[in-house]
């Protein structure tokens, strides 16, 4: 005989099925914010817009100048003439770097004084200028470098070695991708994003049109309707992130370094735990706008903001800090990060997991007492 | 564990067995706001007991709280023998229940809705199929079992949802407004579930704002501003109204009715079709008095007959607001004749449907047309079509001068609509609202005011102009989306079952300004479930899966009808012999109150086999005769000659 | 004979009962202000405060003053203390430190006798571009530390070339000037789209589109009302949003009256995906799942949390029909490089080209559907 908790399972599942809306939501956005996400959301600049004003028009300006396409990190779009031109290039954001070599730039390297070179950077992408500033001064730099060491070698010496060095390792993503970092992340806010908003609407939809009364009107209890909303939801989610991950893997290639059997499980906790929230958010409002707008207050934005899925929470006031252990999200990306890029197991990764279980019950426990079966 | 409750609900229920529901002082506010107050009802197995009440009286509240789905404020009931606050899950577990709103999954099949209710209340494997058919079969839904919910018609979405509510066989049903907006085909039918439903010893409670619904009844209560004034035996009811009703024939009758409420404002005088009703006081009253009136005021009186009151009369009367109507205007200002409407083979099609199928007809000046028809037979889709919403696939049609298609902007300024849904924005008052669509209108400035104030007082809510419309009853609503709709005075109305729903008064009141419209010369084209309404209009057209099937006025479509002859009859337990001819074939029969409906070929070649059958089945019958057909007989005899002329044509091909 | 215009009617109906839903009202201020404080609080790419851990096997004078920098950076937060290497690693391991700093015991002899040294830097590699940032700054810490360290003799004149560089618009590179105005943009995307869609489709839900459809009111007339109460209402709550980025020190260095200008035809366009969005739907769930469908690629091609120029090309291309993306660009425009109309120019006619097509289809789609 098919229980209560199994009736309310196959009846959603059935409604799912036939709603092509909710369908698309649960099984195509996520495919498309991993694919913008991993493929759009670097902040590894590459092939930065550069002009140059080249006033001085000799080998070694042109010699400095090649360097930087040679780089990979700029393309040398345009060339000014005048001055007038780099205001010009600038407001439009036609350019993110305007390289000036004043006149005068080869006589005062013959003379062995310092020859300055200008760089104009665009500001108001803060991140990237820096970014960008920092490998506009690395090339600078290292072209000195050279000539001091030509100078020095025409004078007999022999070239003088930076004294201290810093010997950097970088380990669990040594190649420094930030593909391999994002998507990890993205498992934990993709499946805070949809889910959960999809099951409030659903649930708050029946409250709308009435039907749930005949719910009330029935010999099911409050917990097992609440499990029996659940399960599809959650089972939906469990598909979404078997499809995220699979498409991590053989899509953008994330190497996979731990263990398998430890994320899913970690995935079935908190899947539940996300599905729960929506219920949550479901039961204390009565209109879809209304739940809608709370399910993204509750789930999607701390998901993305204070999860340290992109921001890094160490960076944040200390109230903000405090904050971001409010919400799941943040438990689950460190647990996906450890297993997929530190392969780091229970022995590290315990009280997260621990968090993520409480959180969890804690979540169907106000869930099913905040769910009566009265019309008022 | 099952059988150990069984057991308790046994001892439990045997010495109070014969009271499914008793309540006492039950009562529910919400906040400030008294829903019921001091409720005491009793209610006893087996019985169909029927709530009555305008809208806003606490027919939902107090069916809710019995339901155990709403915990009272005061006192207490005891259902099927269990604490309804204590033992909620007691009562949740074993009844029926059907809310006013759509309660069915639409995105399901109507099997898997029935399938998820079946599971729901634990109903075993075995049981659940044979259960299943035969409620399929009574609700003849059988042959849209894989049908989506969403896409059954009103009727059918009902029938559904009461086989949903019935699947574990529960002792007790209780039913919240279950057949509003149901066609009388699908109403019957409904009917036929509840009756087979009521021999299986289920006691049913019913909310209803219908008095032929009441009418069948074991016994009504009537709530009104959450208190509860009257209940009993319907019959009883009816004996009990003070005074007597009359019917009276006068012409011109708006004339008449205008001179009867000045002079006789207690009376409460009525439009019912081409007759007046009014109530008198024992004796007759003072008759001298108001046919001198009458004649004062050149009314020609052709006759007055005495008649049996009916339970919407004791309602009326019953009701402390009911002597406030407010008066009709007599002077009416002729309009010009000639057809308003002209249709000529209109046709619509879906895809393959066809949803309207060649359908003409003409409305005149100052003529209400009543479009009757079950649920999906495609009288929305027509009027849509001649308000411009649709592009009709075929024919033409003429509405208010122009040409369907040709100027919808000059169309639309000259008709008036009333959707079946409220049309009025809820978040905003009633003054608001009226502002919004004199303007979209663009009601010249200077008639404005005049115009809103007439509006008003047409609803009924002059001085309330600062009300949000969410707060109104039903029935003001009702009145107001009227107002609204004729605020530009239109010269042709179209309204869409605008009283679905609405309680009896309100309606009496609606079809009152129905009638002075169409007296100042509005042309008014309405949809109606209520067989009592067909009375009001002057023409009625029938239409049936797409086709116009009947045309003429109520008394023309009796006249024509050669259907057979109704008989009425009374006997102890009407439910048990209604089991008795339910496959009886030439009979069909029907509960009507206490009484039983038959209607067969020929009243006098059946009333011996009848009789005794009734006699060998041990019933003691009180009475028996021939009766008049009612409009609905008359429509559902049309639709049943229509039905098996397209099955022997179908059968043919 | 002067008649009570029907436009007019329209409108104030949308007023009303746009001003009556006092929940929505909150929310548009909410997402003007707190949602704008809160963001640009936490979402930030500079690298501060990186928890580190430091393994100081020299134990010198010189090995602390070069911690001390490590620590005087800002950059860096000494959060721990560790003497081998597996304790660094299960520091690591648990991702309670993102870098450490191995100073190795030879570290003071060495740099005594001005023999080539180094010190050890691990990184947690996860967060790819924190890690590369963080390595620039330990190598100019290093770096400067030697310096400051070496003898004269080393230093074999001045350096051969060097770069000054200046930053335009945002001089202190603060990553808050851009997060205010990406958030305040930001909120006008969601609050246009959303308010639209829903306003319609409650019509259609509750009946009241038949109503109005019957009466001479045309489809552009009623879009046309619906656009206007959120329009305005969320031009008035721009300037409560313009008191927070005065908070965060963000100049505006533009016209606010060309402001005003960018930021009605902005919302004008963003609302016009929300009454496309009401055209095909035909219930509130629906629309608000759609309306998500359709909110996430358009704030993510917009440039507001990203920069386009690292995208794809195809993506790029995409980014242009985002209203967003050109509103961005104007927003910065105005407030950071105080340019004008003369530049921004063909930003406002994208958004009105935008806006237009997304109108003429809906208005369409109107007609198709219900007349």
């Amino acid at each position: 005989m098919r229980s209560l908790v199994g009736a309310i399972v196959w009846k959603e599942l059935r409604e799912i099925r036939r709603d092509p809306i909710t369908m698309a939501v649960a099984l195509v956005l996520p495919l498309l914010m991993l694919y913008l996400f991993g493929s759009a959301l670097s902040l590894d600049v590459k092939d930065a817009s550069l002009a140059v004003y080249d006033q001085d028009r000799s080998a070694a300006s042109r010699a400095l100048i090649e360097r930087f396409p040679q780089s990979g990190y700029f393309k040398r779009t345009h060339d000014i003439r005048a001055e007038g031109e780099i205001a010009e290039l600038l407001d439009r954001g036609r350019a993110r770097l305007v390289l000036i070599i004043p006149p005068g730039f080869a006589h005062k390297l013959a003379r062995g004084e310092t020859a300055e070179v200008q760089a104009l950077a665009d500001g108001s992408y803060s991140t990237t200028a820096m970014v960008i500033l920092g490998y506009a001064e690395a090339i600078v730099q290292s072209y000195a470098l050279e000539r001091m060491r030509e100078r020095l070698a025409a004078q007999g010496m022999a070239a003088p070695l930076a004294p201290v060095r810093v010997e950097s390792r970088v380990w669990f993503n040594a190649p420094l991708e930030s593909v391999n970092y994002i998507v990890p992340g993205l498992f934990g806010v993709i499946l805070m994003a949809f889910p959960p908003l999809l099951t409030a609407l659903a649930v708050v939809r029946e409250k709308e049109a009435g039907s749930v009364q005949q719910i009330f009107v029935s010999p099911i209890r409050p917990y097992e309707f609440i499990a029996g909303k659940m399960i599809p939801y959650a089972a939906i989610a469990f598909l979404e992130m078997l499809m995220i991950l699979a498409a991590g893997l053989w899509w953008f290639h994330i190497p996979f370094l731990g263990s398998f059997p430890l994320l899913l499980a970690a995935t079935v906790i908190y899947v539940f735990c996300t599905v729960g929230l929506g219920l949550l958010v479901s039961s204390v409002t009565r209109s879809q706008l209304v739940a809608m707008l709370l399910s993204l207050l509750v789930t999607l934005m701390p998901s993305f903001l204070f999860s340290g899925f992109l921001f890094p929470i160490y960076t944040m006031p200390v109230m903000l800090q405090l904050y971001t252990y409010l919400f799941p999200a943040r438990y689950f990306i460190e647990i996906s990060r450890g297993i997929v890029m530190k392969d780091v197991g229970l022995a590290v990764l315990w009280p997260q997991l621990l968090a993520l279980l409480l959180y969890t019950v804690l979540v169907f426990v106000m869930t099913t007492r905040l769910f009566r079966k009265k019309v008022a | 564990m099952a059988g150990q409750t069984g057991s308790a609900a046994l001892t439990m229920n045997a010495p109070a067995a014969d009271w499914v529901i008793e309540a006492e002082g039950l009562g529910r506010r919400y906040g400030e706001h008294t829903a019921v107050a001091g409720l005491d009802l009793k209610i006893r197995r087996g019985e169909v007991f029927g709530l009555l009440g305008s809208d806003g009286a606490g027919k939902t509240t107090t069916l809710q709280m019995l339901a155990a789905i709403l915990d009272p404020s005061e006192g207490r009931a005891t259902v099927l023998g269990y604490a309804s606050v204590r033992e909620a899950a007691q009562i949740t577990a074993r009844i029926g229940y059907m809310s006013q709103i759509f309660s069915l999954y639409g995105r399901l099949t109507v099997d898997e809705n029935l399938d998820f209710f079946a599971a729901l209340h634990r109903v075993p494997e075995a049981a659940r199929a044979e259960r299943k058919a035969r409620l399929l079969a009574f609700a003849h839904l059988e042959r849209h079992r894989d049908r989506l919910a969403r896409f059954l018609s009103g009727g059918m979405q009902k029938k559904l949802a009461l086989c949903c509510a019935m699947i574990h066989a529960p002792p007790l049903l209780i039913l919240d407004e279950p057949t509003t907006g149901v066609d009388p085909v699908s109403w019957r039918e409904f009917w036929n579930i509840l009756y087979q439903a009521l021999t299986e010893g289920t006691t049913i409670v019913v909310s209803t704002p219908y008095m032929d619904e009441a009418e069948r009844c074991t016994r009504v209560a009537l709530l009104h501003d959450g208190r509860l004034i009257a209940c009993d035996v319907p019959g009883r009811l009816r004996a009990g109204l003070p005074g007597k009703m009359y019917e009276l024939v006068a012409h011109p009758q708006r004339r008449a009715l205008a001179a009867l409420q000045r002079a006789l404002p207690q009376a409460a005088p009525y439009v019912f079709g081409e007759r007046l009703h009014l109530r008198l006081p024992e004796g007759g009253g003072d008759a001298g008095e108001w046919r001198a009136a009458l004649a004062r005021e050149h009314v020609q009186l052709e006759t007055v007959r005495p008649i049996a009151p009916s339970l919407e009369d004791v309602f009326v009367a019953l009701l402390p607001s009911a002597a406030a109507a407010p008066p009709v205007a007599a002077e009416v200002a002729a309009g010009a004749a000639g057809p308003a409407i002209e249709v000529q083979e209109l046709s619509m099609r879906f895809g393959k449907f066809t949803a309207v199928d060649g359908v003409s007809f003409a409305v005149q000046r100052g003529e209400i047309f009543g479009f009757l028809g079950p649920n999906g037979s495609g009288k929305t889709t027509t009027i849509k079509m001649l308000c411009g919403l649709l592009v009709p696939s075929a024919g033409r049609a003429t509405v208010a001068g122009v040409e369907l298609g040709a100027d919808p902007r000059a169309l639309r300024s000259r008709i008036g609509y009333m959707s079946q849904r409220f049309s009025l924005y809820e978040d905003m008052s009633v003054g608001e609202n009226l502002d919004f669509f004199a303007g979209v209108y663009q009601v010249p400035r200077a008639v404005l005011s005049a115009r809103r104030a007439e509006a008003l007082a047409l609803a009924g809510l002059a001085g309330q102009e600062q009300r949000l419309v969410r707060a109104l009853s039903g029935g003001l609503k009702q009145r107001l989306a009227l107002a609204c709709a004729v605020l530009h005075e239109p010269q042709v109305l179209f309204l869409d079952e605008p009283t679905a729903g609405v309680d009896p008064l309100s309606r009496r009141r609606f079809w009152e300004l129905i009638g002075t419209l169409a007296e100042r010369g509005v042309s008014v084209l309405v949809t109606t479930h209520y067989m009592d309404e067909a009375e009001h209009c002057h023409t009625l057209g029938l239409l049936y899966n797409g086709r116009l099937i009947a045309l003429g006025s109520p008394r023309e479509l009796r006249a024509g009808m050669r259907a057979g002859e109704m008989l009425e009859l009374e006997c102890d337990q009407p439910i048990q012999a209604l089991a008795l001819f339910r496959n009886e074939p030439g009979v069909q029969a029907s509960l009507f109150g206490d009484c039983l409906h038959l209607l067969v070929d020929d009243a006098a070649s059946a009333r011996p086999h009848l009789l005794a059958r009734l006699e060998k089945a041990g019933h003691r019958v009180r009475r028996i005769e021939t009766v008049p057909f009612g409009i609905e007989d008359v429509f559902i005899t049309f639709i049943q000659m229509e039905q098996a002329r397209l099955d022997t044509r179908a059968a043919r091909s | 004979m002067p008649r009570y215009g029907r436009l007019a009617a329209l409108m104030r109906k949308e007023l009303i009962q746009f001003l009556r839903s006092r929940a929505m009202l909150a929310l548009i201020l909410y997402l003007y202000t707190g949602e704008v404080i809160m963001c640009t609080f936490a979402m930030s790419f500079d690298v501060r405060n990186l928890p580190t851990a430091v393994v100081d096997l020299a134990r010198s004078a010189e090995s602390r003053a070069l911690v001390q920098d490590f620590a005087n950076s800002g950059y860096f937060k000494i959060t721990h203390t560790a003497s081998t290497d597996a304790e660094v690693a299960a520091l690591l391991d648990r991702g309670v430190v993102l870098a450490a700093v191995v100073i190795p015991p030879e570290f003071p002899r060495q740099l005594a006798q001005g023999a080539p040294t180094s010190v050890q830097l691990l990184l947690d590699g996860s967060n790819a571009n924190a890690a590369s940032v963080a390595q620039g700054y330990a190598q100019r810490i290093v770096q400067n530390f030697a310096l400051s360290r070496a003898p004269p003799s080393f230093m074999a004149g001045p350096p051969a070339a060097e770069l000054r560089p200046r930053v335009w618009y945002n001089s202190e590179l603060d990553y808050r000037h851009f997060m205010v105005l990406s958030m305040m943009s930001l909120a006008g995307m969601m609050v246009g789209m959303i308010t639209a869609a829903a306003g319609i489709v409650r019509e259609k839900e509750s009946g009241t589109v038949e109503q109005l459809l019957v009466t001479p009111v045309s489809p552009g007339e009623m879009i046309a009302a619906k656009m206007l109460p959120p329009l305005l209402f969320c031009l008035l709550a721009l300037f409560p949003s313009l008191l927070v980025a005065a908070v965060f020190g963000v100049p505006l260095r533009g016209n606010v009256a060309l402001f005003t200008l960018f930021s009605a035809v902005f919302l004008l366009s963003s609302m016009s995906i929300g009454i496309l969005v009401a055209a095909v739907a035909d219930t509130l769930q629906q629309a608000l799942l759609i309306s998500f469908l359709v909110l996430f690629p358009v704030l993510f091609l917009s440039g507001t949390i990203v920069p386009l120029e690292s995208m794809p090309l195809g993506l790029q291309y995409l980014a242009e029909a985002s209203p967003l993306r050109h509103y961005m660009e104007a927003v910065l425009g105005l407030f950071l490089k105080g340019v004008g109309i003369a530049v921004l120019w063909p930003r406002l006619a994208a958004m009105l080209a935008i806006g237009a097509v997304l109108l003429a289809l809906s208005v369409w789609g109107f007609r198709r559907r219900l007349v």
